[in-house]
């Protein structure tokens, strides 16, 4: 390194961007395939339709992601400035505005892509995949989209029940019956609309294919437990993409590229090599969506010793192994491979006695606090930085109560600064900085509380 | 003290200002209160097992300070009000809630209740988003577990013949109802619309047989009553989230407006369709609770998955029953409202105005903050509007 010239904060990771340029291949494969005159869904993430619909050979986009990309690019302020002007309330998700002022913008312009869009935009859809997953936005939008394009829609539906009534007698094979229907539905739908059948072979193949690219992405995230944290959170964003948008169409390239990354990763373990080029003075991690338009804030902590270790979003779920052996339906083959009960989640993330414990306590109360960021102790958190998002209900509401559990359980205190995912002007930096300069004393203070009281770190 | 009054609106007046009153006597008397949120809780059930049913609503008049902790400021402030005032123990008198998929801070608050407030009984429904018919079907299960902590919590059985007892009772509330609106068809409405939340709210602070029997006399009363509200040019239909409390209402009302139709959760949304008896009575229930409750969390479409997309056929399937609403009552002109920060309703507000601008009816939409100080701002476009559709 040449002598005066300061390296960058954040300690970038050389495998991450290999996959964060499959972001960028979302949309050069969606426009590629229109004119090609295949079928393109604009999807929202929901970890169910990807390997059905490649398997349809529908090429998939996802306006979800196209609200990053346009807040990373800076681009988001016509779209939303157009959303508003169509009557959408401001307060509605981010990624729904960007997405309505496009989609709003290409009736306007008799389907084309708008000439202002980045990343080569998003072309018109042959349909649109709505999900009953995560949060209401993911079908209210779409449902709005009737708006502004003709192409059919159809809503993928899934279970989220209570704890305690997730541990009932018979709702877990409910559930599965529940998705399995669901995802039946689906295929015929897609079949009628296409005029072509499902590749049951090819759905099989991807399934198997998209279960090992996860599991590989799992144990790189495992893997940054480690002291110090080996990868930033900025990595894991811009690695996340791949698997999450592009999975079940590039699922064996992605897991070569993420089997590179553990490798990576798992060299900078042994040789205590950390995500960022300072010394870790704090081990934080990320609550709630990110702000897409001010990563470069992370540099900015990176600066100051903040190494973000983990996040509490977007994570790929622990690998398990389903007995398939009496299952030969391939979409139920598919949705038990897939979808773990909570019972058996919480078995295969604790030790016996511990899960044993936690599943009692949800019958008797309703839930178990200690469900609720067991990430916290496995990475050894000092803060947290919470991110309430004006525009976002779903990643939000649960903050305030998740600040008071982190220092109930863990004595890990919170930093809240609030933001948005895509609206730059809901997001004040330097205010920030401010409070984030501040809130190190917190962090060491609780340092010394957690040792007096024994906790491991 | 409270007097007791004896019947009819100056009744409903007394219950409105003092909800828990009837069902601190009723548990006095070794009855059971469950609580439940919002309309996707199965009355039925609950009333089938001799439990009283009793909606959780805010309060817009108390400042919300407990529930800070818990719930941040970017969320619906009704809910963060309910929470409130469950944190400050005045809802001490439920032996239970109940509570379902409503929305995305709905379904949270269900978990953040349990943890926080802590009752001897809580059943989280988890109502699917589409009407699927497997959907439909999934809907099903969840109520037979529903069925099942009810059972254990008041080791009664829920035969079949409760349930349609129940819902026959139900169903009666729902026609009277229903018969109380026909009394807001004529010029002017012989009850306001301030007058008809109050009989609402009351509705849901008592048992289903009293509050039937009040709401027969409240009937006899409106349709001999010679005080009613006066004729104002402008009839107004309301449509949109929660409206638990008259300022609102009587905001509007005090201007040249009758209020004679609502489009609401503590309004028509709940009474206006019947349950259907089924021979399994569940099976009627889960219809009804699922697909023939008209609120915007629920996923509506003509034909699931239909391959041609026509955005007014789906508006027509979605929204003509405002049409119906608009003809039958004589609206000329809607208020689109929502409590700040609903999504549920903020998404339905441009299809809802490009459906009534395609029947030629106009139409406002207000966000509202859940406080009386807001109403202030509010009355000056209400006002404005009025005179726009003169």
């Amino acid at each position: 390194m040449t002598q005066g010239v300061k390296t960058r904060a954040i300690n970038r990771l050389q495998s991450m961007y290999a996959l964060r340029a499959y972001v960028d291949k979302i949309y050069q494969a969606g426009l590629e395939a229109k004119k090609e005159g295949r079928p393109v869904a604009w999807c929202m993430a929901e970890g169910w339709a990807g390997p059905i619909l490649e398997a349809m050979d529908v090429e998939t986009v996802y306006p979800e992601n196209y609200g990053t990309v346009c807040a990373a690019l800076g681009r988001t302020a016509p779209f939303l400035e157009r959303a508003d002007a169509e009557g959408f309330p401001t307060h509605l998700c981010g990624y729904a505005r960007n997405g309505l002022g496009y989609a709003a913008r290409m009736r306007d312009l008799g389907g084309e892509i708008p000439p202002e869009a980045p990343a080569g935009g998003m072309p018109k859809p042959t349909l649109l995949l709505a999900s009953g997953m995560a949060c209401d936005a993911r079908f209210k939008w779409f449902q709005a989209m009737g708006r502004y394009l003709d192409a059919p829609l159809w809503t993928l539906e899934s279970p989220s029940p209570g704890a305690r009534e997730a541990l009932m007698e018979g709702a877990y094979e409910r559930d599965v019956n529940f998705l399995v229907k669901e995802l039946r539905n689906f295929v015929t739908f897609l079949e009628r609309l296409l005029g072509k059948k499902m590749d049951w072979d090819r759905l099989e193949e991807t399934r198997e294919g998209t279960k090992e690219m996860n599991a590989v992405w799992y144990e790189v995230n495992e893997l940054r437990k480690a002291r110090p944290g080996p990868m930033h959170s900025r990595d894991f964003w811009s690695s996340m993409s791949a698997s999450m948008y592009r999975g079940a169409r590039d699922y064996e390239a992605i897991t070569g590229l993420y089997r590179n990354m553990y490798d990576e990763v798992n060299y900078r373990v042994d040789n205590k090599i950390a995500g960022i080029n300072r010394e870790e003075k704090y081990r934080v991690t990320f609550i709630g969506l990110p702000p897409w338009h001010s990563l470069g804030f992370f540099d900015q902590l990176a600066e100051r010793g903040w190494n973000f270790v983990t996040e509490a979003a977007y994570h790929p779920l622990k690998p398990f192994d389903a007995d398939l052996s009496m299952v030969s339906e391939p979409i139920e083959r598919y949705v038990r491979s897939r979808y773990r009960g909570l019972a058996q989640s919480i078995y295969d993330d604790y030790e016996p006695e511990e899960a044993s414990t936690i599943i009692e306590e949800i019958k008797r109360e309703g839930s178990a606090h200690r469900l609720l960021y067991k990430s916290v102790r496995d990475f050894q958190i000092d803060g947290a930085f919470l991110h309430p998002l004006l525009t976002c209900r779903a990643a939000t509401f649960a903050l305030p109560f998740v600040q008071t559990l982190l220092m109930e359980a863990w004595k890990v205190p919170s930093l809240v600064i609030a933001g948005d995912t895509v609206d730059i002007s809901l997001f004040d930096p330097a205010d920030a900085l401010k409070k984030a300069e501040a809130f190190e004393g917190i962090m060491d203070h609780y340092k010394g509380v957690r040792k007096e009281e024994g906790l491991e770190w | 003290m409270v007097e007791e009054a004896s019947h009819g609106l100056s009744r409903v007046r007394q219950i409105y200002q003092d909800r828990p009153h009837r069902v601190r006597e009723l548990r006095a008397e070794g009855k059971k209160v469950m609580g439940y949120l919002c309309i996707y809780p199965v009355l039925e059930m609950i009333t089938a097992l001799d439990l009283v049913p009793y909606r959780i609503f805010g309060d817009m008049r108390e400042p919300i300070t407990k529930a800070d902790a818990y719930l941040p400021t970017v969320v619906c402030p009704f809910l963060r009000s309910c929470l409130d005032l469950g944190l400050k123990g005045k809802y001490d008198f439920l032996d239970g809630v109940v509570m379902a998929h409503i929305c995305d801070v709905g379904a949270g608050l269900a978990g953040i209740w349990n943890m926080t407030v802590k009752m001897p009984y809580s059943h989280f429904i988890d109502t699917p988003h589409t009407i699927h018919e497997t959907a439909q079907e999934q809907q099903r299960g969840l109520l037979k577990d529903f069925q099942k902590t009810l059972e254990s919590f008041t080791g009664k059985e829920l035969s079949p013949g409760r349930l349609r007892e129940a819902i026959e009772a139900h169903n009666q509330q729902r026609a009277l109802v229903r018969e109380l609106y026909d009394l807001r068809k004529p010029g002017p409405p012989l009850i306001s619309g301030t007058e008809t939340l109050q009989v609402m709210v009351a509705l849901m602070s008592l048992p289903v047989e009293e509050g039937s029997e009040l709401l027969r006399e409240v009937i006899n009363e409106v349709k001999e009553r010679r005080d009613g509200p006066p004729r104002k040019p402008a009839r107004l239909l309301l449509w949109g989230s929660i409206i638990d409390d008259v300022a609102f209402i009587e905001m509007i009302e005090s201007l040249d407006a009758n209020v004679v139709m609502d489009d609401t959760c503590v309004g028509s949304r709940a009474y206006f369709p019947d349950v259907k008896l089924t021979n399994d009575p569940l099976d009627g229930l889960a219809y009804h609770y699922l697909v023939e409750l008209r609120c915007p969390r629920t996923f509506k479409e003509g034909i699931p998955g239909e391959a041609r997309k026509d955005y007014m056929a789906d508006l027509e399937n979605r929204f003509s029953y405002l049409g119906d609403y608009a003809k039958d009552w004589k609206v000329n002109g809607v208020i689109l409202q929502a409590v700040r920060y609903c999504d549920s309703h903020g998404y339905e507000v441009p299809g809802v105005e490009d459906y009534l601008a395609s029947i030629g009816l106009p139409s406002i939409y207000l966000e509202r903050d859940y406080s009386e100080g807001a109403l202030a701002r509010l009355r000056t476009r209400v006002q404005a509007f009025l005179e726009m559709i003169g």
